[in-house]
């Protein structure tokens, strides 16, 4: 454990540095994404300055649940990055082999080697929207529910990560795979949303299947009104939990696969 | 004609057999966008049972759905990829390839992304316009499909497409003088997709900051196509805009030509 955090930092010094090597590139990354978030509250805003409230949710609510969707979101982000790249051209290239000639776990090293720091867009626009509205919406702010707030948060980003995973090791048979990372990850839009607003079927799919509505309005839902704990925040531990271990089942079976792509 | 068909034919089908050969990416990349779709059909879905009545700044749920789909297939057909093409060719060296042939280096990419364009317009936009025109035969009961609107979009939208396609091709350049895009083009795509009216259109927008924007050249990108086919904008304002796509086509295919000439004196290739 300590000599991963050490070979953790070590690889983080060497992102940063990189990163000051390219300024403009993570100014204008983070700028981006900064503003791809800001048309998305432009966006409630403009809808609000018509209706009184949506499907029976205020606007406060609404920015609610969409900032605290982007803080896994965010997190993940940061800290995960390098496995698009596995499933778009490491293992394509012939590059993965680096990995498996090293003396600790392949997929501690990929996520350890990349830092990104351009997740700080998302993740500033969340914790601000939060934030912002966490006074006047009515938030349930007892000792417990800040604790499961902050245990939830990890929860929620290990959705993202397990998807991100288990769709990244398919490239382990198919030499190439992001685009179907891309796929699952997309359906992160429907998190910013309260899920009733969906239909039935959209609902199971994005509770249980691609679970990503345990990454924005559940946990969300619980910090509002203070019901139903048990599924709202259980449920986000629980199915982010399974999920991991069956991305990582995947993973560990693709590893086995594996075969170089030659150099 | 005979020679330019000669010529760059070639790498139309080089397009075509590149884009089939990694159908997979563009499929799925599509899906995900159709995500997207389907989110804000149930938003706007949820907007409009909470307002209670049947338009939202004068689009009725109908209007909506079909700004949506078409919008966004608007998007991803007239987007071009040349930016990122040039900017690899650039920096790996590999143009210097493309310029020892007897074609001309634009005309070459041009080409090659009509092919890419002939196989996303048989096995996307097609599909697409279809489901949005049995979509709203369902809702309505009879056929909304306007043949005059739909040849006037094809018309604005391939003047969308040249344009995305030089705009793209200016964007490419700047891998001349700045050595990694990458950036940029996450920077330049968030940009696009706000100000050409993708995510809100523009007509929602408060009156100042929409005549702006209309103005710009992003609005010909997806939006001017897209109201025209929803029919929209009346005689005059077609002919305006249309007017207008052409004057931006022409403002960055020259403006393309001088970062050309300008540029190429500046090409370091690095190895090769």
């Amino acid at each position: 454990m300590k000599r991963a955090w050490k070979i953790y930092k070590i690889l983080t010094i060497q992102n940063l540095k990189r990163l000051m090597e390219y300024k403009i590139d993570f100014l204008t990354g983070a700028i981006s994404f900064l503003i791809d978030q800001a048309v998305g509250i432009g966006f409630i805003f403009i809808i609000f300055s018509q209706i009184p409230n949506l499907a029976g949710f205020t606007f406060e609510q609404i920015v609610f649940i969409y900032g605290f969707s982007l803080i896994p979101k965010g997190i993940d982000h940061l800290l995960t990055d390098n496995l698009w790249s596995v499933g778009y051209f490491i293992v394509r290239k012939g590059d993965f082999d680096k990995y498996l000639t090293r003396p600790i776990n392949p997929l501690f090293h990929v996520i350890a080697e990349n830092f990104q720091l351009d997740a700080i867009g998302e993740l500033l626009v969340g914790i601000v929207l939060v934030c912002s509205v966490a006074g006047t919406v009515g938030m349930v702010v007892t000792p417990l529910s800040i604790l499961l707030f902050i245990i939830v948060i990890p929860f929620s980003s290990l959705i993202y990560t397990s998807i991100k995973m288990g769709t990244a090791a398919i490239a382990f048979w198919t030499k190439q795979s992001g685009q179907i990372t891309q796929v699952f990850y997309m359906a992160n839009e429907f998190a910013k949303y309260p899920t009733t607003i969906y239909n039935q079927f959209i609902r199971t799919i994005i509770t249980y299947v691609v679970p990503f509505a345990f990454t924005g309005y559940y946990p969300a839902m619980y910090l509002l009104t203070g019901e139903n704990p048990l599924f709202n925040i259980g449920g986000t531990v629980i199915i982010s939990i399974i999920l991991f271990i069956i991305a990582y089942t995947i993973w560990c079976k693709g590893l086995n696969a594996y075969e170089s792509a030659g150099s | 004609m005979h020679k330019v068909k000669k010529l760059y034919f070639p790498f139309t089908r080089a397009g075509i057999q590149e884009l089939l050969a990694y159908r997979m990416n563009f499929l799925c990349f599509f899906f995900g966008e159709l995500f997207y779709c389907f989110v804000m059909y149930y938003v706007w879905k949820a907007v409009f049972e909470s307002s209670g009545s049947g338009t939202f700044m004068d689009f009725s749920m109908n209007d909506m759905v079909v700004y949506l789909f078409i919008s966004n297939v608007t998007g991803f057909i007239t987007s071009s990829n040349v930016c990122e093409q040039v900017g690899d060719e650039i920096k790996d060296g590999s143009i210097s390839m493309r310029l020892i042939k007897p074609v001309n280096c634009n005309l070459s990419y041009l080409f090659k992304e009509l092919g890419q364009l002939v196989v996303l317009l048989t096995l996307i936009f097609v599909p697409m316009v279809l489901g949005v025109e049995i979509y709203r035969y369902c809702v309505n009961g009879f056929i909304m499909f306007n043949i005059v609107n739909f040849l006037l979009y094809l018309l604005s939208a391939s003047f969308a497409y040249l344009i995305s396609f030089y705009l793209n091709l200016c964007f490419g350049f700047m891998a001349f003088f700045v050595k990694n895009l990458w950036g940029f083009n996450i920077l330049k795509k968030s940009l696009i997709k706000f100000l050409s009216g993708a995510v809100i259109p523009l007509a929602f927008m408060p009156n100042i900051i929409k005549q702006i924007l209309e103005l710009m050249p992003f609005a010909s990108l997806s939006y001017t196509p897209v109201m025209i086919y929803m029919g929209k904008y009346d005689t005059q304002q077609i002919v305006f805009n249309i007017l207008l796509q052409l004057f931006w086509l022409m403002f960055f295919y020259v403006l393309s030509k001088l970062i050309w000439k300008k540029a190429i004196k500046y090409l370091c290739v690095q190895g090769g």
